[in-house]
């Protein structure tokens, strides 16, 4: 069997492009550092509206002080199984306000950042979502982010 | 980043990751073991500090298989 070489030829599946990563040094040892949670894991409170199961580019701030009996989760992108039954599965708050009590840490940011991931309006993620959110942490004075995702 | 799908992450251009043995939906560590969240959450800012280099995902160990 010879090969058929074509030229030009482009693949009907959607190839993703992988983007340069953002490279931030870190400035500060973690005793020093304010740090904040950030989750596409789709966390919100429960007074928050709920994320558009469909697709949702919106994002919910979370205060760095509420109990986790008062988040919860909408996502429809993975098994809620896990984090319904505890939410530190995805956002590990009370794991980081141990880790701040130690002094592990400085201090647990004053706000953390819930959206829903897997789906939705990548260029409103990448344009508007991430940059609002970015700048929300700096105006904060947050030090550094853990991100829960993918 | 705390990855549970580290190919993803990966593609997506994630400066520092780590990635624990965990599924999806629990990359923090399985639900209400707080040794294990602990853990998960300690090392992954350790290494937020130890990485040199953009795209680097370092595994941890520590596994959770969820019963489905």
């Amino acid at each position: 069997m010879s090969l058929t070489v074509v030229k030009g030829l482009q693949s009907e599946i959607f190839v993703p492009i992988t983007p340069d990563p953002v490279w931030t040094p870190v400035t500060k040892e973690l005793k020093d550092m304010k740090v904040a949670l950030a989750t596409a894991a789709g966390v919100h409170m429960k007074t928050d509206a709920r994320f558009n199961l469909a697709g949702d580019f919106s994002f919910r701030a979370i205060p760095g002080d509420a109990p986790v009996s008062d988040m919860m989760v909408s996502h429809g992108g993975y098994d809620n199984g896990d984090v319904n039954k505890d939410i530190n599965c995805m956002f590990p708050i009370d794991r980081l306000r141990e880790l701040a009590a130690e002094g592990f840490i400085k201090e647990v940011a004053p706000v953390h950042f819930g959206f829903m991931g897997g789906g939705g309006n990548q260029d409103k993620f990448m344009n508007e979502t991430g940059p609002e959110i970015a700048r929300q942490l700096k105006e904060e004075g947050v030090d550094a982010v853990l991100l829960t995702a993918g | 980043m705390i990855a549970a799908l580290p190919p993803v992450v990966r593609q997506n251009g994630s400066p520092r990751a780590v990635a624990p043995l965990v599924p999806m939906g629990a990359n923090a560590g399985a639900p209400n073991n707080i040794e294990q969240q602990y853990a998960i959450t300690k090392e992954s800012l350790e290494w937020l500090v130890k990485i040199s280099s953009a795209g680097k995902i370092i595994p941890l160990n520590h596994e959770y298989v969820a019963k489905i």
